[in-house]
């Protein structure tokens, strides 16, 4: 854990032994899943393709783009059928012959017309296709950007100390902020408490419950 | 049996006409017997749809072939278990099934309704007996179940051979119980608008219909890609098909709508946005519903097959245009209780993450659509299939999985720069060192790198907080640790439940990455005796075993698997023919470890005997397997009551606010 000596120093030194417990979390975490990537990252190492000869992915890569003639929604890396086999075999000649994956996709185009394709290509009118979504993902983060701000710019909601209506409740309450409030380092949010009488002087539950939710 | 189910479907139908009518007319009239009577009729509806359904059953189990229906979807050979299976096989016995699950969800969730949301109640009702009315009315006039042939067959069609896979018992009736269910929230909503309730009345009652909704259309959708990877024969689980993609949009709505509910449940917040999200969901469940009943061909064009399609695609106009026109008139009385109070809040993510999922959803029906926009303006054929999907979803769906990190991390109202720092800091380290050390064993996938990073970040945050909140409680009541885990869990249900479900997720994540980027895959011709290799095993084929059923043909082939000259395992796949459906079924073989499955399953078998396989190694698919039950462990903790139940209060709930800090202590 020499990592986590490194970046004790960083933080407040309370929490120090905390910090050291958090990352060697983040360690394990970390080791599972680089140990499990790993296993199949050096799998993944494919060497370069001698000249004139082509890898099997690439041409899976093509299969996929290529939509089965015969049987809807499905392409010939999926289809089952004899004619997805035979374009495949068709694919895969064309790369035996030096061809381009753009030359081989063309090639189907001409034969099939362009819905042949797996998705549009990306020119002329079909860049639609594939802009739509873009201009859209930004005009939403504008105006999720305007939200916040308009939201945020209102009159600031009025901040009073509402009474917590259980007395009994006073010193857990207490007790769960000194803790979250160790736990979080936050200093900011210093509650205080004060009990609001009901005549009957019976206190009604629940109400410290929801309230101790409430701080999560 | 025929005669029954069709007179309680009848029944049914009436029952729930009267009630929408009569909870309506009670509410306006002042009426509470009315209103009163109308309930009742909603909960005989709901018998009379149990009553049918228990007919269809038995009318399957004695084979009464009569039934146009059953002899469509059964045969004498079928084994009894497969009537669960059969009776939602075609179009009437899904609305049959639908129907019967909504009515279910309705009695339950108006008998459950909470006190002070009684006011709005008959409107909740009147919306929930109109949809059920619907469905009731489209199964008895245009697809009844229970009509019957004018002669006896002596045998059935027999149940289509893909849908007997243990898979099938769950995945269709999870999903059709999904999208109905948010028909529940949907109501709430809406009935609360214009019973003209000021806001958060509905919200407990949405959150949990909602959240049911969610975990069914998950497992569903799990359920479904688990189906599809170990039967249809091609290695995959998905591949963003019409049919697929709108069960997945509903999906999307209903997921930003339980966690922006949070923020009003929470906050008083979002009260205009979580109507606009619920509709938005709703309106998608229609759609997801119209596409599954408009034909079985999985395109856009299947519209006009069956008259079924009109009609929902007509009901689907009104279920949107209709409760957007309500809350247009019902704007003014949606204002926030609170404001916002920065950009670096809770609130914030939330707003952005619901952001990115429509924007999922809204690319996802974008591929649907554009095949038609481009035929109708450019008189072009154009195809949207899965290379679209993939390069534009997944980016998005990579900002939401940081996002899941980041959410929960920061504080509700305001975080300050230095706690922000302090408890974003792990989970940023791990991330960036996953991706570094991955980046120096030589891993140069971009996209998986970033992927893995940020399951890391997600994952050592959860921890994190859950290693935090066990700590402290172990410090301050001296519970050991294992006890203060468990009871951290048990005190705040909803968030510990929702950190669940959100592992499971970074689970799917890693089975996606896995095999989108490291998957490898081959197609082999092997006779007996040959061998192939993929990745370091070694497969040997050693023959096939050829075996007649009553109907069909099995042939079951048998692999034998080494690793570094060792015998691994001896698989063996399946490959069934159906003559009377021309039609194959396979069953992949599956060596299934955390790391990668192996996957052997016949394309092919040719007459010298040898056998087409189609090998694959897809690595950590077993993540995403395993997230199913996860994610349903976190639903029910997130869902599960707690102990002590607040009477209604009198006023709204109070928020906690800080208030001014004591000059002394």
């Amino acid at each position: 854990m020499k990592l986590s000596n490194l970046l004790a120093p960083l933080v407040y030194t309370p929490y120090k032994l905390s910090l050291r417990v958090l990352l060697s979390l983040s360690l394990v975490t970390l080791l599972t899943v680089t140990s499990l990537a790993q296993v199949n990252g050096l799998h993944a190492q494919t060497p370069e393709p001698p000249e004139g000869s082509y890898s099997e992915s690439q041409a899976q890569g093509i299969d996929r783009m290529i939509m089965c003639p015969v049987c809807p929604a499905e392409t010939i890396d999926q289809a089952q059928v004899e004619i997805s086999f035979q374009m495949r075999a068709v694919v895969r000649e064309m790369l035996a012959d030096g061809k381009e994956r753009d030359e081989i996709l063309d090639f189907f185009v001409e034969r099939y017309g362009k819905d042949i394709l797996a998705a549009p290509p990306k020119t002329g009118a079909n860049l639609v296709a594939w802009l739509a979504p873009v201009v859209g993902f930004g005009a939403g983060l504008v105006a999720v950007f305007l939200i916040i701000r308009s939201m945020s710019r209102q009159r600031p909601a009025l901040l009073s100390a509402q009474p917590v209506q259980d007395a009994g409740l006073i010193p857990y309450l207490q007790l769960v902020d000194r803790h979250l409030d160790l736990t979080r380092g936050g200093t900011s949010n210093q509650p205080s408490y004060s009990v609001e009488s009901r005549g009957t002087g019976v206190p009604e539950q629940t109400e410290g419950k929801s309230e101790k939710e409430d701080k999560g | 049996m025929a005669d029954l189910g069709a007179i309680s479907l009848w029944i049914a139908l009436a029952l729930a006409a009267y009630s929408t009518v009569g909870s309506v007319a009670g509410k306006l009239r002042l009426s509470p017997a009315l209103v009163e009577s109308a309930q009742s009729a909603m909960y005989a509806a709901g018998l009379a749809l149990m009553v049918a359904t228990l007919s269809l059953v038995v009318s399957f189990i004695s084979r009464d072939f009569e039934i146009a229906y059953v002899a469509a979807h059964s045969d004498l050979a079928m084994a009894n278990k497969f009537t669960w299976v059969a009776f939602y096989a075609g179009n009437e016995g899904s609305l049959l099934y639908i129907a019967t699950i909504l009515s279910i969800m309705s009695a339950v969730a108006v008998w459950r309704a909470p006190e002070k949301f009684k006011d709005a109640l008959p409107y909740t009702t009147a919306i929930l007996m109109l949809t059920l009315t619907f469905f009731v009315a489209v199964m008895a006039v245009m697809a009844n179940p229970f009509d019957k042939l004018p002669f006896v067959p002596l045998d059935g069609d027999g149940i289509n051979p893909l849908l007997t896979h243990f898979g099938m018992f769950f995945h269709p009736p999870a999903l059709m119980a999904g999208l109905i269910g948010i028909t529940v929230p949907f109501a709430f909503a809406i009935g609360s608008l214009l019973a003209g309730k000021i806001g958060d009345e509905w919200v407990d009652a949405g959150r949990v219909w909602g959240m049911v909704s969610w975990v069914l259309l998950a497992g569903g959708l799990l359920l479904g890609s688990w189906w599809a990877y170990t039967i249809l024969g091609w290695g995959g689980f998905w591949f963003w098909d019409p049919v697929e993609n709108a069960a997945f949009m509903p999906w999307l709505g209903i997921t930003a709508f339980i966690h922006s509910i949070m923020v009003q449940k929470r906050r008083g917040m979002f009260r205009m946005w979580n109507i606009v999200l619920i509709n938005v969901a709703f309106g998608l469940a229609l759609y997801g519903m119209f596409m599954n009943r408009g034909g079985s061909v999985p395109s856009v064009h299947s519209f006009g097959a069956s008259q079924l399609g009109w009609i929902f695609l007509l009901f689907l106009a009104v279920g949107v245009i209709v409760p957007f026109a309500i809350f247009i008139w019902r704007y003014p009385l949606l204002k926030s209780a609170q404001n916002l109070d920065s950009m670096l809040s809770r609130e914030a993510a939330f707003l952005v993450n619901n952001m990115l999922l429509l924007a999922i959803a809204f690319v996802t029906l974008w591929g649907t659509v554009y095949p038609l926009l481009s035929r109708l303006t450019n008189d072009e054929e154009i195809t949207v299939a899965r290379p679209f999907y993939d390069q534009v979803n997944g980016p998005l769906m990579l900002g939401l999985v940081f996002l899941m990190g980041v959410g929960p991390l920061i504080p509700w109202r305001k975080a300050g720069m230095a706690s922000l720092r302090k408890s974003l800091l792990p989970p940023v380290v791990g991330g960036l060192l996953t991706v570094g050390i991955l980046a120096a064993l030589g891993l140069h996938k971009d996209y998986a790198l970033i992927a893995f990073g940020l399951a890391t970040f997600v994952t050592t945050g959860i921890l994190m907080e859950w290693f935090r909140g066990t700590r402290s409680r172990h410090r301050n009541s001296g519970e050991n640790y294992a006890a203060a885990f468990f009871r951290l869990i048990a005190a705040n249900r909803p968030r510990y439940g929702g950190y669940i479900v959100h592992l499971s997720v970074v689970m799917v994540t890693l089975g996606i990455v896995g095999t989108s980027f490291f998957g490898v895959q081959k197609d082999v011709v092997l006779s007996i005796g040959e061998s192939t290799t993929i990745n370091d095993y070694e497969l040997v084929y050693l023959g096939t075993v050829e075996v007649q059923k009553s109907n069909r043909t099995e042939f079951t082939s048998t692999v034998q698997v080494f690793r570094d000259g060792e015998l691994l395992d001896t698989l063996r796949t399946k490959r069934a023919f159906y003559p009377s459906f021309n039609m194959a079924a396979t069953a992949a073989a599956i060596r299934s470890t955390p790391v990668e499955d192996l996957y052997v399953v016949p394309s092919e078998n040719l007459p010298d005997g040898s056998v087409g396989f189609r090998v694959l190694v897809n690595p950590l698919i077993w993540w995403m397997w395993v997230a199913g039950p996860v994610m349903v462990l976190g639903t029910v903790i997130a869902l599960w009551p707690q102990k002590i139940r607040a009477p209604a209060p009198a006023r709204p709930p109070r928020r906690f606010v800080p208030g001014p800090r004591p000059s002394a202590a």
